[in-house]
């Protein structure tokens, strides 16, 4: 083997410094610290790492960030080029995840998922794009009192004063918080409490899970929510719960697409997933029969599951249709006994009652009562309460933190009014919001990847958050005040320590470990004494009058709306609607047709639609209209998160107010519509919903087929014509000529598994982070001009299915039929199938796009990448029009210092969020999907320098590290060993449009339908 | 003897051919004939051989062919080859029918611009050349022949009147002032 | 009297009692009279549209392509059908001067030099779409495979875009020295009668030193020939190749092998269409009826009505073969673009070229000369929707229905396309005042066999 010379020192016998450098894996010092040493290295290099970024920040706030700034001390984990990654964890209050955040030069860049954790690990959009908001330029710069800057400790002393008097004159004060499933947070604010008497701590959750908590805990006396592990369901019936994305905090989707895959290890069987519901959601559109029903026949449902289950009787009949599902559901759940579970998203104590009485009957074990989540906590009457004492004025105080009801509660008007004269208010807040604007003392709070943290999101299972970066700007974490404000002298992070030390860390894992881990796990925890309670499911039911329910919900992208501010979100297209920047009330075709209210196509394509007004008990609000496939008739959807007014640039500042109709944080509510004038303007960047009956497309089967059939009979090699034989368009004989060798080097292939993926576009905000994709705003993209190098078709059916689609179309013989047939084909059904396709730059092995380049600015990479020359791109948009897969995006404008484009490319601070490893293109260029050539090269690189062989789990792109659903696997094709060629191998492969003979890298997966037609 | 030479103008075409005639037969030296457009038959008459200017179009044309097969060969086959669209960079033959187009087009280039040069080389025509044509009117409607005059200048005029001459010139030889 | 023998039936070319020196006296007159009112009135609309086009055209360069209506579904629009229309129309100039002398048809006389001139003045227009058509401009000239500090970074000969550049600039060049060359004797011509010192010295340097030499015809005849000959494959190779922008590729709707003849069938449609357009007004502001003549605006309707036919076959085979080739992108390709949301361009491309050039099958209205001129027109509008249904109706819909978008101008899109008509008008104007408008040397040598006095003459003779 060659030896290569690292120095003199090796020409010693005995170096230590040679033998210590082959011991060690890294030369640097990971940043952990050892466990007992006092003076700890990970503090001092997060104070080298946090001045010199905040020097880059401030210089930042001069002039362009690119003026570099030379680390005063180099610390020494820090390797410029070189990324680091943290383990920490997020939990806002409505996201609570495990992630990895890559940090370069010490700025964070990039959220990823933390796949060593065992719960909590799959990151939604939101999380995903949540680093963006630490360099948001509305930040707060530093606490205020009155509306000016002053120092922590004169912002101190005076809260402790005011504190002071009110506790002297017993006036009670409200800490509103977040829910915090902190122990530490805990202990501190015990401690806070007891101090001051005067004050009670109320836990606030925007959108609430009240009545699942108080279900759970008349049943099993603990408030939390169940847990449930869907990779371990046969059949799952859920009743309007979307779990795919929100419901009761979400990060279910992994579970469930592990169900969802027919392959050899679950001998070709899959979960069967019914959905009851009124909106059409991302866990409605996945699942394998989808039943629209209104609220009230949502609970009657519920009620004659659990009768039938049960044996007792139900008064009330369902209307035939629904009982037919109805029906099936039990006849599925009792087959499936143990395997079988039964989910609700229903907001009524009732109601989850009986969700876990049944589960109990089932004796589930895809639910999961030992260990309960604590990520939800709020209590509707304590807040209606608070509501109440406010008006009433019983109190004189109050403290919010982490939350902006002056936004988010229903009642918010007369909240502000209130809140605006009591004697003491005090807000912890990001951003001046509108509560916190108009709070006395106004404490800026450090973003989460500034902030310390340790949470116990469900019994036993602990997570640790650390700062990746120092604060950007004087702001303090909550708990931090606090324990100043109770005289102690120790700071959050000693709290957690010792705490963790004392109290949580056992079997032997350090704090060190946990804290390189971000997690802990307890697994002896004592089983909770379940208290069987008898249940009245005869409580009357709302009956179906002829108003309408409006069906309050969060969008995948905005949520409670805590990120409306964050620019990558508000571009995110809503995976059902493909529309971006926007709320709207969502109403069923056939409502829309009887309201008169319209959606249609202006000249240049872009979707406009009408506004109606929405009245409910004395409020109203007028909002456009989306006409939503799915929707059940008599029910209008409507999105949580937008209408935010302060604390954000004008752009952000879109749609309306959900929570001004949350009555009772109650999502359902009994409204009234009726059209108004006018059109809205929406920015969709999906105009046509429907496949056209294109088999080339999406091909899909059904589990019965896949498991009974031949491949040839449901994913048959497309065959072209050559000299009028039939021939293979896989076989060499139908290319003009000999093919480049492929077989040296590495080749990458992407594979997109059409039936894991659910189509919550984590990849999308992914992809944006890792490239630096511009955000082109809600002109443009109302312009098609959007600039995501990875998108998320979605069809609907036109017929009941999809594949009746395709039968109907081939079946089209003549003029007028077919015309007729294809006009139709272009309207979606009144409650169609969904199918999700994420769609990236297909990297074809004979890509149209290269050969008409004028200047062979795109061409073909050695290891099977279709490559762009940015800097010799011309800009003639030819490779766009010949590109079948329409992947290829121009730079219309400079998106980046620009003004007319005043998002993150447009201000020092934001721009602090690049990548640096990835260009930030220029006008008049294409681009497009590559690939994450710079993460694979990466690899290869480190791989080189270590002189080892590179091993199949490190590739990866930003899609499919994002994509914790394993829909997504990428890889070196010419490794026989790699999952990649295994996939590719596999029967349900096949391209998109592969009669076209481009030859596509990125491959796909045909979708097994597990439909069951009664 | 001095010997002068002799304008003579003629106000239409066909006079014009059958006065060559009879000069030539006369034996008299013509110079030059200017006309205002082109006379078919005059070449003849006056014996001038056919040009050849076609043949050199042919071989410019030839030419451009190589330097487009030769241009397209080294760029794209040769320097650097790459894999546009999985085409056959590696062999030339393979790769040719995308060429086609440019090596038609540069042929047609050359033979067109080099021959339109050469035609303009021979018969002096570029910009700020001085015209040369001894009277204006031949490029309105007079038909000029300039020749030499014989031994007897009168008895030539009476000749080439009778040739249907309109005026006849008599240009002064420089050399006979020395 | 043998060489200028022609049978007394054909239609004299030359009307009037004309003489060598009254074709001088013709062609000579709008050079050395000064412009009328109307001609100035013409001028300056044509300049303000054109300032109009440079104004938007330096918005775009400056702002960006963004200022189009193009999106990502859509690439090209306005930019490209502009391009491919003035190309079309270029090609009448070439297939007259070229095509006709290889046939021997006089009557071409009377009317080549004002159809070369608007053929390199519509090559101009061509030629600036595809140049501001690109996202960078000013980068233009990495089409050409120019060795640069860049390393061995060469252009893509597989591209038909880079063949266009090729095709372009040649076919530019080529027709521009085959044009200047024929103008030489009548650039000479104006040279000895002008008086005014200043226009001697321009006529003169223009005419490079023509003097009208035996041999210098001879070898003038011969060269006419030879580029005659290589224009007339030049020609159809032009626009064949501006059309494999849309064959060789895989876009249902414009992957078809059908294309070169269609295109260049279109070009000499819309060629003619506009040669005539423009004719019969200046035949009419030049005092030129007596040669071109009503016979010339005839023979062209005619060759209109044959190319709009050819045309109208095209688009009913592109029909059939759709239907019959049984691809289903390819017969909804077809079917969107007759019946989609665009089915109203496709409808006025197949009134204007199909329809309207069949009237030309009655004597009585193609030679009126009214219906002529409108329908020249109509041809003109109706082959611009021709390339417009064609790109942007195969763009907006294609394969995979999420992108599917539609497409609508911005006033810069407007702006630039009148700006280059403006633009157009603005040289041809200038041409007319200053340029021989007819080959006046051609027509002296054929006014003995087909000018009507001297055929008269001979009749009586015999």
């Amino acid at each position: 083997m060659k030896k290569y010379w690292k120095g003199l020192e090796q020409l010693k016998v005995q170096s230590d410094i040679v033998d210590k450098l082959e011991q060690n894996e890294f030369v640097e010092e990971i940043p952990v610290e050892k466990s007992e040493d006092k003076n700890s290295s990970r503090r001092d290099f997060l104070k080298y790492l946090g001045f010199s970024t905040t020097a880059a920040a401030i210089a930042g706030c001069e002039g362009p960030v690119i003026k570099s700034v030379p680390y005063v001390v180099q610390p020494e984990q820090i390797i410029p080029g070189v990324a680091n990654y943290y383990a920490t964890a997020i939990a806002d209050g409505n996201d609570f995840r495990s992630i990895l955040v890559k940090t370069r030069e010490g700025r964070p860049i990039k959220i990823q998922n933390n796949k060593d954790a065992k719960s909590f690990n799959c990151s939604n959009a939101r999380v995903n794009a949540s680093v963006l908001d630490l360099y948001d330029t509305y930040r707060l710069q530093g606490p205020k009192v009155d509306g000016n800057y002053v120092s922590w400790d004169d912002f101190n002393n005076q809260i402790k004063g005011n504190l002071e008097n009110l506790i002297n004159d017993n006036k009670r004060i409200v800490l509103l918080t977040q829910t915090q499933c902190s122990p530490t947070t805990k202990l501190i604010l015990d401690k806070f409490l007891s101090k001051y008497s005067n004050i009670e701590h109320i836990e606030y959750d925007a959108i609430s899970s009240s009545s699942a908590l108080d279900a759970f805990e008349n049943i099993y006396g603990i408030r939390a929510l169940a847990d449930y592990d869907f990779s371990k369901a046969e059949t799952i019936v859920s009743v309007d719960a979307d779990f795919l994305s929100d419901w009761q905090g979400g990060s279910y989707s992994s579970g469930w697409s592990k169900t969802r895959v027919p392959n050899a290890g679950n001998n070709n069987s899959m979960s069967y997933h019914i959905q009851f519901e009124s909106n059409m959601t991302l866990s409605g559109a996945n699942a394998d029969n989808r039943v629209p029903a209104n609220p009230s026949e949502l609970k009657k449902i519920l009620a004659h599951i659990y009768s039938r289950l049960s044996g007792q009787p139900v008064n009330g009949s369902l209307n035939p249709n629904l009982d037919k599902y109805v029906d099936l559901s039990v006849k599925k759940l009792k087959s499936s006994g143990t395997k079988s579970v039964l989910i609700s998203g229903i907001d009524d104590v009732n109601a989850q009652e009986m969700v876990l009485m049944i589960n109990d009957f089932l004796n589930s074990d895809v639910i999961d009562i030992e260990s309960p989540r604590f990520i939800r906590n709020g209590r509707n009457s304590e807040l209606l309460k608070m509501m109440e004492d406010l008006k009433s004025g019983k109190i004189s105080g109050m403290i919010t933190s982490g939350i902006n009801p002056g936004y988010s509660l229903p009642e918010s008007e007369e909240f502000l009014k209130i809140f605006k004269n009591l004697e003491f208010t005090l807000s912890f807040s990001m951003k001046e919001d509108e509560t916190s604007r108009v709070a006395k003392f106004l404490g800026a709070s450090s973003h989460y990847l500034e902030s310390w943290g340790d949470y116990e999101f469900k019994t036993g299972h602990y997570y640790l958050a650390q700062p990746t970066i120092r604060p950007l700007f004087d702001t303090k974490q909550f708990q931090d005040v606090i324990l100043s404000l109770i005289g102690s002298d120790t700071n959050f992070y000693d709290e957690i320590k010792s705490n963790w030390k004392n109290n949580i860390l056992s079997s032997g894992k350090t704090w060190g470990k946990s804290l390189q881990d971000g997690f802990f796990y307890d697994y002896s925890q004592n089983k909770l004494s379940i208290r069987r309670k008898r249940i009245n499911i005869n409580s009357p039911f709302a009956e179906r009058s002829n108003e309408f329910s409006l069906v309050l919900y969060p969008k995948v992208g905005m949520g409670d709306g805590q990120r409306a501010s964050n620019a990558w979100l508000q571009e995110f297209p809503d995976p059902i609607t493909r529309v971006t920047w926007d709320n709207y009330i969502t109403l069923s075709i056939s409502d829309a047709k009887k309201l008169k209210l319209k959606n249609y196509n202006v000249a240049n394509g872009a979707l406009n639609g009408s506004y109606a007004k929405i009245t409910s008990n004395s409020k109203e609000i007028i909002a456009p209209v989306i006409i939503q496939p799915g929707q059940a008739p008599g029910t209008i959807g409507l999105s949580f998160g937008y209408g935010k007014k302060y604390g954000m640039s004008d752009e952000m500042k879109v749609g309306i107010n959900a929570f001004n109709l949350y009555n009772d944080f109650n999502k359902i509510q009994k409204v009234n519509i009726s059209k108004v004038k006018g059109d809205h303007e929406f920015a969709c960047i999906q105009l046509h919903n429907t496949m056209m009956g294109r088999d080339e497309v999406i091909k899909e089967t059904t589990l019965e087929i896949f498991n009974t059939k031949d491949k040839s009979y449901w994913n048959p090699t497309v065959m072209v014509s050559k000299n009028h034989i039939e021939t293979k368009v896989t076989s060499p004989e139908v290319d003009i000529w000999r093919d480049f060798d492929r077989s040296i080097g590495h080749h990458f292939n992407l594979s997109i598994d059409l039936n894991s993926c659910n189509g919550c576009g984590a990849c999308v905000i992914a992809c944006t982070a890792e490239n630096n994709v511009p955000v082109v705003g809600k002109e443009e993209v109302r312009r098609s001009r959007d600039m995501h190098w990875i998108r998320i078709d979605r069809y609907y059916s036109s017929e009941d299915t999809i594949q009746e689609d395709i039968k109907k179309a081939e079946e089209a013989k003549g003029f007028r039929k077919y015309k007729s047939t294809l006009n139709a084909l272009e309207q979606a059904a009144e409650n169609p199938q969904v199918v999700f396709q994420p769609i990236a730059c297909m990297h074809c092995n004979h890509a149209p796009c290269e050969t008409v380049c004028p200047v062979a600015a795109t061409s073909h990479g050695r290891q099977g990448q279709n490559q762009m020359a940015y800097n010799r791109c011309v800009g003639t948009r030819y490779c766009a029009n010949n590109c079948p897969y329409k992947v290829r995006r121009f730079n219309w404008f400079s998106y980046a210092d620009n003004d007319e484009f005043d998002y993150n490319l447009n201000n020092p601070l934001g721009k602090m969020v690049l990548n640096p490893d990835v260009t930030v293109r220029s006008r008049g260029v294409m681009e497009k999907c590559t690939l994450c050539i710079q993460k694979t090269q990466k690899v290869i690189l480190d791989a080189k320098r270590d002189g080892r062989k590179v091993t199949d789990k490190d590739w990866q792109t930003a899609c499919s590290d994002a994509c914790s659903d394993g829909a997504m696997v990428f890889g070196d094709v010419n490794d026989k060993e790699s999952e990649i060629s295994k996939v590719r191998e596999g029967d349900r492969t096949y391209r998109v449009l592969e009669s076209l003979g481009t030859k596509p890298n990125v491959i796909y997966q045909t979708k097994i339908r597990n439909n069951i037609n009664i | 003897m001095s010997k002068n030479n002799l304008h003579v103008l003629f106000d239409d075409d066909d006079i014009l051919l059958d006065a060559i005639k009879k000069i030539k037969e006369k034996k008299y030296h013509i110079n030059e004939v200017y006309t205002p457009f082109p006379i078919h038959g005059l070449d003849k008459v006056l014996g001038l051989k056919p040009t050849r200017i076609s043949i050199l179009a042919f071989i410019y044309g030839c030419i451009g062919f190589t330097v487009a097969v030769l241009m397209m060969n080294y760029i794209m086959i040769d320097d650097w080859p790459q894999n546009i669209g999985g085409k056959p960079s590696f062999s030339f033959i393979e790769n040719m029918p995308a060429f086609v187009p440019i090596m038609f087009e540069m042929t047609v280039f050359f033979a067109a611009h080099l021959m339109v040069l050469t035609f303009y080389m021979r018969s002096k025509l570029w910009p700020f050349k001085k015209a040369e044509n001894p009277n204006p009117l031949t490029t309105d409607n007079m038909f000029l022949i300039d020749m030499e005059s014989g031994d007897n200048l009168n008895k030539m005029k009476v000749f080439l009147k009778k040739t249907g001459a309109v005026s006849i010139e008599v240009i002064e030889r420089d050399d006979n002032e020395k | 009297m043998s060489s200028h023998y022609e049978a007394s039936i054909r239609k004299p070319l030359i009307e009037g009692d004309k003489s060598y020196h009254d074709i001088t006296v013709d062609i000579a007159r709008p050079i050395e009279t000064p412009p009328n009112k109307d001609w100035w009135i013409a001028f300056s609309i044509a300049l303000i549209a054109f300032l109009w086009g440079v104004g938007c055209i330096i918005y775009t360069i400056g702002t960006g392509i963004g200022s189009w209506g193009l999106n990502k579904t859509v690439g090209w629009a306005w930019d490209i059908t502009n391009f491919v229309w003035w190309v079309g129309i270029a090609h009448a100039g070439t297939l007259i001067s070229a095509v006709l002398l290889l046939f021997r048809q006089k009557w071409r006389m009377g009317i080549n030099r004002s159809a070369e001139a608007m053929t390199i003045f519509a090559v101009i227009q061509a030629g600036l779409f595809p140049i501001i058509h690109m996202g960078r401009p000013w980068l233009a000239y990495w089409m050409f495979p120019l060795p640069n500090q860049f390393g061995s970074l060469w252009v893509n000969f597989n591209s038909p875009l880079l063949w266009d550049i090729f095709a372009i600039s040649t076919y530019l060049t080529v027709s521009l020295v085959f044009w200047w060359t024929g103008l030489l004797p009548d650039f000479a011509m104006i040279r000895d009668r002008a008086v005014k010192p200043f226009q001697k010295k321009i006529y003169s340097l223009v005419s490079f030193g023509w003097t009208g030499r035996a041999k210098d015809w001879q070898r003038f005849e011969e060269v006419s020939l030879v580029l005659a000959g290589l224009a007339t494959p030049l020609v159809l190779s032009v626009h064949s190749i501006v059309s494999m922008d849309f064959a060789t590729s895989v876009i249902p709707g414009w992957h078809t092998t059908i294309f070169p003849p269609y295109f260049v069938a279109g070009a000499i449609f819309s060629g003619f269409a506009m040669v005539q357009t423009l004719l019969i007004i200046m035949r009419k502001v030049s005092r030129l009826e007596s040669y071109i003549t009503l016979q010339h605006i005839e023979l062209m309707n005619i060759i209109i009505m044959i190319t709009g036919s050819i045309v109208g076959c095209a688009y009913i085979t592109e029909l059939f073969i759709a239907w019959y080739s049984g691809v289903e992108y390819e017969q909804y390709a077809f079917l969107n673009r007759a019946t989609g949301p665009y089915w109203w361009a496709y409808f006025f491309m197949m009134t204007c070229n199909v329809v309207s050039p069949q009237i030309m099958w009655f004597k009585k209205l193609r030679t009126s000369i009214i219906v002529s001129f409108i329908i020249s027109i109509v041809v003109n509008i109706g082959m611009w929707f021709e390339r417009f249904v064609i790109i942007v109706t195969s763009l907006h819909r294609d394969f995979l229905p999420s992108s599917w978008t539609m497409f609508s101008p911005t006033f810069i899109d407007i702006g630039i396309f009148i700006g280059s008509i403006g633009f157009f008008l603005l040289l041809f104007l200038l041409y007319a005042r200053s340029f021989p408008v007819i080959a006046q040397a051609e027509v002296k040598s054929i006014l003995k066999s087909s000018g009507e006095n001297y055929k008269k003459s001979r009749d009586s003779h015999e």
